[in-house]
């Protein structure tokens, strides 16, 4: 921005001597090709790995691609592969499944990260500690966070173990295998390694509401409930629309947590579209098939960011 | 002086550009490079070879080390690099990895997915190297990987499927190691009323699970040449009984078979129906007394002959050095004698299968009698080459919806044959 601001001041300066008329262009010209210089690594970088992988991908979801044809020229298949994805039966339980996935995932992301936020900012040692915790927990690769959960979610398992200990059940719960439980505790786990980020992130939006508003609306006799409700929420909704966006992709994408804790069973109760679209490519080798599922969750996901550019937009133009 | 600090910043920024750009296009073509561990002579070392697996056991983790450091003791100077590369994984890396010429030397792999990877161009045909093998007449044709002509892997041992018994948990329950389904399911019975677990086994929705599915399934008469839907409505009612009874757990349809193994060598399991591949780990963690017989499928029962076959990479950098490991460890009588010690693997050599090692040995001699018996190849011949991944993820699928009480017997084995029809029909 102060770029930008340092480069106008001059502008008007020099327009006011012909002298100087020809020479101004000219270095705005150069200053603007530099700008594009500096922009070209980025520019390239995102067109081999970004832009040609999509490009590659919008291809393969139009031809016939098999373990067989992958390395040969694709022959043209126009919508087979979406028509024969839909018609194979898996499809749409799978977007079912997705829609469930990130309904569970973004409403305990973003309510546990609120919650957790608010306990979270006041500036004590245990604050500190448990919010050291919480990035532990953000950065541990879904692999081991998955394989870790499964341990604790089985039947011989601490979970199990605790409900069946205190009473609350006489058998060990089903998590992971039985269809009503396994989408919700994968979901839930999903959930647990997105609180952190998002906890972090409010944590950063509450700690900028000035001291004084509480320190004011104490005095006018606000609790604590009121503070949360009245002050805290409308002060982080900006932030809370960014996130869920986020949080919504995210979930939409997931797929790890179901490769290491269900595998999409029992059955195909745990098939989300990203895990549909790896046993298409890489379980059957039929890519083509594959790359039209991931062609559809790419699409929805193309969706939540045009909202999420714009609601970011929207934020920078209110603050 | 505009002009001139102008150029003076554009000269300044140049090099400062053309450094970004450098460390952009490094960075890509690092990113597009095989990393050394992963390619196959990518370092242009001659003498070194590549061999890609997917064993995470400890006892078979040993063998590639004992193949490893046999190959180096007979080879001076060469080098041995074994690299793991997780079960899920092998089979699309080695595919997409022919997309950039590149790959192991060597690659031990799950032996039905031998034709996948042939049509995917990822293995090399050995057809020279078999036919002028000295050895080949010690192997049977079961353990070959053809297609279209050319062999493209041999397997250096045989795997298969059997029931291992804790023996102190049957003679607690007063029954002895059943060898009908019907002796089978008394002995569930009988062990479940003693509080015991009945039987561990695989149940995840993938390839893992279809190979444990097929004894069960074929032994009440369900076959690939012609599947009918009420043998496997049987099969299913059969194992839905089960985990009604508790004789088996839902929890299975989580578990690879490494864990149902695990779970009966902790001691509270009476059954497990795992292969010979465990026997180093039952010595090392079972703290009881066990023993094996040949699953009880019947006449009809078919229990697949598994194993890895073992392969040259299409791109391999060394392909002689890599038939040459191939044929100092997996294909010779002394490294099938390894794999043996080490965990208990059936040599796929005949002069190998019938020393003592093997047939005095009261375990490797249940799996021997089951091989003879109901020894049956694997994949079924009547699953097209095209098909065998779309048929196991299919059959996984099903067995692990039955398992976890997601579908009756009945629309289960209706959905099967309708997935199934059209995959043979390839």
């Amino acid at each position: 921005m102060s770029a930008d601001l340092t480069a106008a001041r001059p502008s008007r300066r020099l327009s006011a001597s012909p002298g100087h008329t020809r020479r101004f262009p000219r270095r705005r010209s150069l200053s603007r090709r530099g700008k594009l210089l500096f922009a070209l690594p980025a520019g390239v970088f995102l067109l081999i790995f970004s832009f040609f992988p999509l490009a590659q991908l919008g291809r393969m979801s139009v031809s016939d691609v098999s373990a067989r044809t992958l390395n040969s020229p694709w022959e043209f298949v126009g919508a087979d592969n979406f028509v024969g994805s839909a018609t194979q039966g898996s499809l749409v339980p799978a977007f079912g499944n997705t829609v469930v996935f990130v309904l569970i995932v973004t409403v305990i992301g973003l309510i546990g990260g609120l919650a957790a936020a608010i306990l979270l900012s006041t500036s004590t040692w245990l604050s500190a500690f448990v919010l050291g915790l919480m990035v532990f927990i953000w950065a541990l690769p879904p692999v081991v966070n998955g394989s870790v959960w499964k341990f604790l979610l089985g039947d011989a398992g601490l979970i199990n173990s605790i409900i069946t200990g205190i009473g609350l059940s006489p058998t060990a719960v089903p998590f992971l295998y039985d269809e009503r439980f396994a989408l919700l505790s994968v979901a839930i786990v999903n959930s647990w390694a997105v609180v952190p980020f998002n906890a972090l992130v409010f944590r950063a939006a509450i700690l900028g509401i000035p001291g004084e508003t509480f320190e004011a609306a104490r005095i006018d006799g606000a609790n604590r409930w009121q503070e949360i409700w009245h002050m805290i929420v409308p002060a982080v909704r900006p932030t809370t629309l960014v996130l869920a966006v986020l949080t919504i992709v995210y979930a939409f994408r997931s797929f790890d947590f179901i490769f290491v804790m269900t595998y999409g069973g029992p059955g195909v109760a745990t098939n989300t579209l990203p895990f549909l679209s790896y046993l298409q490519a890489f379980v059957r080798f039929d890519f083509g098939m594959g790359a039209a599922t991931a062609v559809i969750s790419v699409l929805l996901v193309l969706v939540l960011a045009v909202i999420y550019a714009r609601s970011v937009r929207s934020e920078e133009a209110h603050s | 002086m505009a002009l001139k600090f102008s150029r003076s910043r554009r000269t300044r920024s140049l090099p400062l550009i053309g450094g970004a750009i450098a460390v952009s296009a490094a960075l890509a073509l690092t990113g597009c490079t095989p990393s050394s561990s992963g390619g196959a002579g990518d370092n242009g070392d001659s003498d070194t070879i590549t061999v890609w697996h997917y064993f995470s056991d400890e006892n078979q983790v040993k063998v590639m080390t004992d193949y490893k450091d046999l190959f180096e003791k007979n080879n001076d100077g060469v080098t041995v690099d074994n690299v793991f590369v997780p079960y899920d994984q092998l089979n699309s890396k080695l595919i997409s990895a022919v997309g950039s010429k590149t790959g192991p030397d060597v690659v031990v792999f799950n032996g039905a997915d031998a034709s996948t990877l042939a049509l995917g161009g990822a293995l090399a045909p050995i057809t020279d190297q078999w036919d002028g093998f000295d050895d080949k007449s010690e192997f049977p044709e079961s353990v070959v990987h053809s297609l279209e002509g050319d062999v493209y892997a041999a397997q250096g041992y045989v795997n298969l499927l059997g029931l291992w018994y804790n023996k102190d948990i049957l003679d607690e329950a007063g029954v002895q190691p059943p060898t009908t389904m019907d002796e089978l399911n008394s002995a569930l019975d009988a062990v479940t009323a003693a509080g015991k677990g009945g039987i561990t086994l695989s149940g995840l929705p993938q390839s893992q699970g279809e190979w444990q599915a097929y004894p069960w399934l074929s032994s009440f008469g369900f076959n690939y040449d012609d599947p009918q839907a009420a043998p496997l409505e049987e099969a299913f009612a059969a194992i839905q009984d089960w985990t009604a009874s508790g004789a088996l757990t839902r929890e299975s349809v989580t578990w690879d078979q490494t864990v149902p193994f695990q779970t009966w060598a902790a001691g509270n399991v009476a059954f497990a129906e795992n292969g010979n591949w465990q026997i180093g780990t039952a010595r090392s963690d079972a703290k009881f007394n066990y023993g094996v017989v040949p699953l009880p499928v019947g006449e009809d029962g078919q229990v697949y002959l598994g194993g890895e076959g073992q392969g040259i990479g299409a791109f391999s950098k060394n392909p002689e050095l890599a038939w040459k490991y191939l044929e100092e460890t997996y294909f010779s009588a002394e490294g099938q004698a390894i794999a043996l010690k080490d965990v208990g693997s059936i040599p796929s050599r005949g002069d190998a299968a019938s020393a003592p090692e093997v047939t005095d040995d009261p375990i490797l001699k249940a799996f021997a009698q089951s091989l003879a018996d109901n020894g049956a190849n694997y994949p079924a011949p009547a699953v097209p080459a095209e098909a065998v991944a779309d048929q196991q993820l299919a059959v996984g699928q099903v067995w692990s919806a039955v398992i976890g009480g997601q579908m009756t017997p009945k629309d289960a084995a209706a959905k099967l044959i309708a997935d199934l029809e059209p995959l043979l029909a390839k």
